[in-house]
């Protein structure tokens, strides 16, 4: 056993260290005192910074080949669970703009997003939309995306508040949204038409967790969800034995995994269907709250919401 | 800037942490800050259900309000029912998160409520996380004011209350026929406890919390049994640890928190290895006598 008396020397360290952090928290507070607010970090062209892989994508349409844009969060990672490392924290001080989902849809990040607003722009792209589906006093769902309309109008409240922030480019971002808001109108269009093929008995999106509802709301499908938002809400037996009844009964021919979500609970509802005679499969698995990689298909918006659709459809018309 | 931030915050946190992890560890309660991280469930949801925001205050309010419950059923349960502590911290976390649950599905199951979203910070977000003056003047990172207060706060308490925390610490029986209410002095730790760990999760997260609430105190008694000695050391191991494991997530660009958590282990590990060598040395033992 060492003897403690080595230890001496830390007799009065704990008085000695403190003072030392009062010395240099003193001297770090007048120091960054000096540094006024203001978001000049430069750079030739502005570096925009956005949560999610939509909102990137979005922001990459309207701003063209005048600014570097780049997504926080890679692709699968689940935003309600993302943690940040030291390289995301640079990201994060030294972009020039910053967008974001919001509705709480980051979680924590969110509220610190929001309090920077104080230091450099700060935009909520989702915030202040028309037609957000309430869940509760003051509280939204915030899986906007998936009514390309309702993106369509978070795609023009993004260019308005970039043309602002950089007006030198603000007709060229005009234009860059016009035209892009004008492809979302097609997606828009052609979404409402494929749905349309499936029988309207038929037109159930059921998955694990309650992310469609603008979808269900936008394009006239009934969604069903096993369990809530949070990753705490667990599905109740009530909950799976309803659901298999609904299934049995409305003859649904398939439920969706989602791609960041797991399907423990969902595999409950299957074997409870198949034991009732009924014939349900797993029809696919869907982009719900990240895209696909980038380079693929589904790593733009337009892909991911064209892959949902046709799996949706494929798997609903039989 | 960005390492300064870090690193201060992560010392604060873990020389705060580290000094009331002492008291824990002498009294089996290491793990009541885990119980804790736990434990605050329902109190973020009942704080929602009433003010209907996701906002920091009321789900700190709520979160402090059932940390303290938290700790008080388990300090009542351990004398009152004379349960053993780790049984009192286990039966009460698990009730009050069981709790939670529930009241999230009945109440709440369409929001997005939980530790991880509405409570639970970062690290890496302190240095953006600024105090901003009405006039546009920053003052730095939030967290380390309030961290910064907690831990004069607890250096206070333990300063004026030191004699007493000892004593019901090492010898309850001695304590009160002293004439010291070894209640009182648990009641109080726990409180410090409680205040501390919740404001800490809402700057730093949890398992950086839980890590340096028992990490640094553990290696600390490896070293030494004078609890004055065992205090000065977490808390020098502290900063290291907050340096060392900024500069691993520098290197790897990985997590902070999760860096820092791993090289407080780390050190445990080295200083109980050593200490192994360094005994087999200076006794060298025949084999057979080693094993007797």
């Amino acid at each position: 056993m060492l003897d403690s008396s080595k230890f001496r020397i830390f007799a009065f360290s704990m008085r000695k260290v403190y003072f030392v952090f009062v010395a240099l928290w003193g001297i770090s507070v007048c120091s960054s005192c000096q540094h006024r607010t203001g978001a000049d970090t430069g750079h030739a062209t502005p570096y925009i910074l956005a949560t999610t892989g939509m909102i990137a994508d979005m922001l990459q349409h309207i701003a063209g080949d005048s600014a570097v844009v780049e997504a926080l969060m890679h692709p699968g990672v689940d935003p309600h669970l993302y943690k940040a490392s030291q390289g995301d924290l640079r990201k994060l001080l030294d972009a020039d703009f910053i967008f974001y989902n919001g509705l709480h849809l980051e979680g924590k990040l969110a509220s610190i997003l929001n309090k920077q607003k104080r230091v450099k722009p700060v935009v909520a792209v989702g915030e202040g939309l028309a037609d957000l589906i309430m869940i509760n006093a003051d509280t939204y769902d915030p899986h906007i995306w998936f009514d390309v309309s309702l993106w369509k109008a978070a795609t023009a409240h993004a260019a308005k508040e970039l043309a602002q922030l950089d007006s030198s480019n603000a007709t060229y971002y005009h234009a860059n949204a016009l035209a892009y808001m004008a492809q979302l109108d097609t997606l828009d269009a052609w979404v409402h038409a494929q749905l349309n093929t499936i029988p309207p008995r038929q037109r159930v999106l059921i998955t694990a967790h309650d992310a469609f509802s603008y979808f269900g709301r936008a394009y006239g499908v009934e969604v069903r969800g096993l369990q809530g938002i949070s990753t705490l809400s667990e599905f109740g037996l009530q909950d799976v034995s309803a659901l298999v009844d609904y299934i049995v009964d409305r003859q649904i021919p398939a439920v969706f995994v989602e791609s960041s979500v797991s399907d423990r609970s969902l595999k409950a509802v299957l074997a409870g269907v198949q034991q009732r005679g009924g014939a349900v499969h797993i029809g696919g698995s869907l982009f719900s709250d990240a895209m696909g990689t980038p380079g693929t298909p589904e790593g733009t918006y337009i892909g991911m919401v064209q892959y949902n659709v046709n799996t949706i459809v494929a798997a609903l018309s039989k | 800037m960005i390492a300064f931030w870090i690193i201060l915050t992560g010392a604060l946190v873990a020389i705060t942490c580290g000094l009331l992890g002492c008291f824990l560890i002498l009294r089996k309660m290491s793990m009541v800050g885990d119980a804790i991280s736990h434990a605050v469930l329902p109190g973020i949801v009942i704080a929602f259900l009433l003010s209907g925001s996701r906002e920091t205050l009321p789900m700190l309010l709520g979160a402090g309000a059932t940390g303290m419950l938290a700790t008080f059923l388990i300090e009542y349960f351990h004398r009152r029912a004379n349960l053993q502590t780790d049984a009192a911290i286990g039966v009460t976390f698990t009730f009050l998160f069981a709790v939670g649950i529930i009241l999230i599905s009945v109440f709440a199951g369409k929001v997005d409520l939980d530790q991880d979203c509405v409570l639970y910070g970062e690290i890496a977000y302190v240095p953006i996380d600024l105090w901003v003056m009405d006039g546009g003047i920053i003052l730095g990172p939030r967290p380390v004011y309030i961290l910064s207060a907690m831990l004069l706060v607890v250096i206070l308490f333990i300063k004026v209350g030191y004699k007493e925390l000892k004593l019901t610490s090492f010898d309850p029986a001695f304590a009160s026929a002293l004439g010291i209410s070894t209640a009182l002095w648990h009641y109080l730790l726990m409180a410090a406890v409680s205040l501390t760990t919740v404001s800490s999760f809402e700057s730093v997260g949890a398992i950086l919390v839980i890590a340096f609430l028992i990490g640094p105190p553990a290696t600390a008694y490896l070293l030494t049994h004078d609890l004055k000695h065992m205090l000065a050391i977490t808390a020098v191991l502290g900063i290291f640890i907050a340096f060392a494991g900024y500069w691993m997530a520098y290197w790897l660009n990985a997590s902070i928190a999760g860096c820092m958590a791993v090289v407080t282990g780390i050190c445990f590990a080295s200083v109980f290895v050593a200490q192994r060598i360094a005994k087999r040395k200076s006794s060298p033992a025949m084999p057979g006598e080693a094993i007797g």
